[in-house]
């Protein structure tokens, strides 16, 4: 099996070394990232629609915590995933794929998407600094929709370009 | 002598390959036991907590009682269910990362450590999920984890983590080289 491009490789390894260091950091400092979601939140009343009243208050920031901690447990789990997935995937376009172009573009679309994790990063900062409601929108339309579709158009074209090389093949 | 292309995949030692595949194996199994034994396991788990209430806080007053045992019967079944995803994942970051520290790491002695410690790590770390589990029922949920976090997730989880990093680190330096 030929090995897909260098900065692919190393895409997909930096992906799986920050989701590893990801779940550690979440297992051991638990009370400091709730306590600075927390904070955060008291920073941006206005972003969370805090209130003044405690109750209500302290309702709406648990929510908050909450997606934040989501996002962060997403990173973890989509990097685990999506690093070896990229990798493999990337092997299988080096490996089948013959038309250099469509070979290329694989692999340029498959580095992006291997990005898509980091998007939950951005997810659980922004649901803090811009509310929950805003701050999932932001994410989602600028950061995980553009890097998701890559991932997902570099594996439906790898497929294409799969059966299209077969299909050459026949006919020679 | 020429050394190996390394356009080509190289294939990682078999015992780390085999480590991956029955890691896989075992969470493949561990996930269709939760499914078809979940009853039997949330009913032993409980009858375990009950003979030992000291452990688990209970009070004898069945509404307080009752709460403190859901809560650790949903731990319980986190443990299992993490051990199912993690052995999954970590099975398949197993493969992907020693083939590539064995086909881009040069220096023998960086490659065979940072394969070691990949395999040992990503084998051993999903079980502390599994003996999590095992040790609610008998000694609670903090004394429990205490224990999987000090003999299983930090041993081998940190294994990982420094294995990862440095195949980053050596992969990064050797892309920074060519470009």
């Amino acid at each position: 099996m030929r090995r897909p491009p260098l900065v692919v490789v190393f895409l997909g390894l930096v992906i799986i070394a920050l989701g590893e260091t990801a779940g550690a950091l979440m297992s051991q400092l638990r009370p400091q990232l709730a306590s600075y979601a927390r904070a955060r939140v008291a920073a941006n009343p206005q972003a969370h629609g805090l209130a003044g009243s405690p109750e209500y208050d302290a309702e709406v920031a648990a929510r908050a915590v909450y997606a934040a901690e989501a996002g962060l447990s997403f990173f973890h789990t989509h990097a685990q995933g999506l690093g070896p997935l990229v990798i493999f995937a990337g092997t299988v376009a080096a490996s089948t794929v013959r038309w250099r172009v469509g070979r290329g573009a694989v692999a340029a679309l498959l580095g992006l998407g291997a990005l898509f994790p980091l998007g939950y990063l951005a997810y659980s900062l922004a649901v803090l600094e811009w509310g929950r409601e805003a701050g999932i929108e932001m994410a989602e339309r600028y950061v995980l929709t553009p890097l998701g579709s890559a991932a997902i158009v570099g594996l439906v074209a790898l497929a294409v370009l799969m059966v299209a090389g077969r299909g050459r093949d026949r006919d020679a | 002598m020429t050394p190996p292309p390394t356009d080509v995949w190289r294939r990682p030692p078999l015992p780390t390959l085999v480590a991956a595949i029955l890691l896989i194996a075992c969470a493949e199994v561990g996930g269709a036991s939760m499914a078809k034994f979940k009853l039997e396991l949330a009913r032993g788990a409980r009858a375990i907590m009950l003979a030992r209430p000291a452990v688990h806080g209970l009070v004898g007053v069945r509404d307080v009682d009752e709460q403190i045992i859901d809560e650790a019967l949903v731990k319980f079944d986190a443990g299992l269910r993490l051990f199912h995803l993690h052995a999954e994942g970590m099975g398949l970051v197993i493969i992907a990362t020693t083939m590539t520290a064995a086909t881009l790491v040069q220096s023998g002695g960086a490659r065979r450590a940072i394969i070691l410690l990949l395999t040992v790590g990503g084998a051993g770390y999903p079980f502390g999920y599994l003996l999590w589990s095992a040790l609610i029922p008998y000694y609670g949920i903090q004394t429990g984890k205490a224990v999987a976090e000090w003999a299983v997730w930090i041993p081998f989880g940190g294994a990982t983590i420094v294995a990862a990093w440095w195949l980053v680190v050596l992969v990064g330096a050797r892309l920074v080289r060519r470009a």
